[in-house]
């Protein structure tokens, strides 16, 4: 299900050619000038020199090309769409272009009736993982955190004598008063200058310990500013809060 | 189509006596095997330009045997775009010269809110994708798209869904005998209701041509707004020339139409081109088609010599009981094609713009 907008207007664009001199572009020049898009040969592609929202990258495969400089370091993506150029369908080839992150193919001899197919495969199944890299980025870090959520919880049911789900809403609601995310906060709760269990961090409080209650529609305006991945959860946990508290 | 071709060779004929034009003729049917199969006849047997075709899918059948062997075809229907063969002249209308005007129109002069009603096919779908993403920034809003089989006769469903949404217009890619059926059974359904149909849920469309008037019958046939390039009530010199040479040459009909006359200007293109190239070889034609300029029926006609697509002049007009139109908008000058709508559109697709129903029987 595509949850993104897709792009399917190219005009401005900027194809680079990563190819050798032999591999003749005429095709494929013709047809991205019809589609708005100029094409530049290039000897070399530097990741950090890429404009993600303006180059495609189109990679002959038919050469030897170490295709690393695309990837900006620590990333498992491109920086700009890849689009493969396949004359020979070996698999040393084909691995190459899966190597490089190419998104979508044109065979060669190129035919100008696929080049309009390949751009929009490539560039939006490009923005796809890339979208799907950031979402994965920020569970990964809220996993992470998690361990200090758990640390949080379990220090206020043994000193406040709370239920877990209460322990759970009193430190999402902390959370919320200072813009921070709830592992974010957990994990600032133990560090070396912190008194909690017995007091909170000093931070931005927005209003007093005793004027927490808001509404319960402001906490959700609050979450959906927010962004985060988990809102059916924290939901839910307010839910089972509200019916530990009326039990 | 095949009288537009015929005419416009026979004054090609006339014009350019140092040229024998000889036509073969070929009827494939509709079936798109036999496109093929007589299309690659056609070019093994040494023809390099031929003028026809008229869905997309025929002509998408045929256009890798043209590119094989670097010959010519000329397409004179108007089509949904996103195509640009090196191998192909387009002399119809694509969506930045027939549907953009189209919903520009409505949306300042009928209302905001759509119900689409198309044949289960790419011309259908897209035209629906385009309006859908033209009509939302700007206001509007489709309430439903219903897609139906080729050729299907059965309405009466799809006329309740309108009765009730009652939108501002129905915008209409039914094809043949469905879209005729459906203005029929639409005009009878509302006329039972006390609705005036044509006032109040007027049928807006791309593709309703003269012929197609006479076709529908008299008793639905007025008050459907249409966009093209091109309409028999023209009111110029060039068109009062086409029309009554059309009709001195087929006295039986069908009436002179879009159709008729993007094939009359496909073959007069094709025969200034071939002689002023001085050869039928692709390439040189291409080079000299774009050169030229012609006074066809609707006024002046180009071809783009980078996307092979011609300038043309966008028209809104409405249907009138008579079976021919009343020319209501036009543009003061050609406008330059843009099949793939880099123009013409923004960077992104729409998501927010949905159609609140979408079925397909």
């Amino acid at each position: 299900m595509t949850t993104h907008r897709l792009i399917q207007n190219f005009r401005r664009s900027q194809g680079l050619l990563w190819a050798s001199s032999e591999f003749n572009a005429d095709v494929l020049e013709r047809t991205l000038l019809k589609l708005g898009v100029s094409l530049r040969r290039v000897e070399s592609v530097s990741a950090a020199g890429l404009d993600p929202d303006r180059d495609i990258v189109f990679l002959d495969a038919d050469q030897p090309i170490n295709p690393a400089p695309l990837l900006l370091a620590g990333a498992n993506l491109t920086a700009a769409p890849v689009i493969g150029i396949v004359g020979v369908e070996a698999p040393s080839r084909l691995k190459l272009l899966a190597e490089a992150g190419a998104t979508a193919i044109l065979r060669k001899p190129i035919q100008a009736g696929t080049v309009y197919s390949a751009l929009f495969l490539g560039v939006n199944n490009h923005r796809r993982l890339k979208s799907a890299e950031a979402r994965l980025a920020i569970g990964d870090r809220k996993r992470r955190g998690r361990r200090f959520l758990i640390k949080a919880v379990v220090a206020l049911v043994q000193t406040r004598g709370l239920s877990d789900d209460d322990a759970y809403a009193e430190l999402r609601r902390e959370s919320m008063r200072r813009r921070l995310d709830l592992e974010e906060f957990c994990e600032s709760l133990f560090q070396l200058d912190s008194h909690f269990p017995a007091e909170w961090p000093a931070g931005p409080a927005l209003s007093s310990s005793h004027d927490r209650g808001g509404s319960a529609h402001a906490q959700d305006v609050d979450v959906g500013r927010r962004g985060g991945g988990d809102d059916d959860d924290s939901h839910r946990s307010r839910g089972r809060a509200n019916q530990a508290r009326s039990a | 189509m095949l009288c537009g071709a015929l005419l416009g060779i026979a004054q090609a004929q006339a014009e350019h006596r140092d040229l024998k034009i000889d036509p073969i003729i070929c009827n494939p049917g509709g079936d798109n095997a036999r496109y093929s199969a007589m299309a690659g006849d056609m070019l093994a047997s040494g023809i390099r330009h031929v003028v026809g075709c008229y869905t997309s899918s025929s002509r998408k059948e045929i256009i890798p045997l043209f590119e094989k062997a670097d010959a010519l075809l000329w397409y004179p229907s108007h089509y949904e775009g996103f195509e640009s063969s090196s191998n192909v002249v387009y002399t119809g209308a694509v969506a930045n010269q027939h549907l953009l005007p189209l919903v520009e129109y409505l949306l300042a002069h009928v209302g905001p809110k759509a119900f689409c009603v198309g044949s289960n096919y790419i011309w259908a779908w897209e035209n629906n994708r385009i309006l859908r993403e033209a009509i939302g920034p700007n206001g509007g809003t489709v309430v439903a798209e219903r897609y139906f089989p080729v050729g299907c006769t059965e309405f009466d469903q799809a006329i309740d869904a309108i009765l009730a949404a009652r939108p501002s217009f129905v915008f209409n890619t039914l094809i043949g005998e469905s879209s005729y059926q459906f203005l029929r059974d639409l005009r009878v359904a509302c006329g039972r209701r006390g609705i005036n149909q044509a006032r109040e849920i007027p049928v807006a469309s791309c593709t309703l041509s003269e012929p197609e008037l006479t076709a529908i019958g008299p008793g639905a046939v007025d008050g459907h707004i249409t966009s093209s390039v091109y309409f028999s009530s023209l009111d110029t010199p060039e068109n009062e020339r086409f029309v009554k040479a059309y009709h001195a040459q087929f006295p039986e009909g069908p009436v002179a139409s879009a159709d008729a006359e993007a094939t009359y200007l496909a073959a007069r293109l094709l025969a200034l081109a071939v002689a002023e190239a001085g050869t039928d070889e692709a390439c040189a034609v291409k080079r000299a088609v774009a050169l030229r300029a012609i006074m066809a029926p609707q006024g002046e006609v180009r071809i783009d010599a980078e996307t092979m697509h011609a300038w043309l002049t966008p028209r809104i007009a409405c249907s009138r009981p008579d079976g021919s139109f009343t020319i209501l908008r036009e543009a003061r000058r050609p406008v330059q094609a843009d099949p793939y709508l880099i123009r013409n559109s923004s960077r992104f697709g729409a998501v927010a713009i949905r159609p609140v129903l979408r079925v397909a029987s």
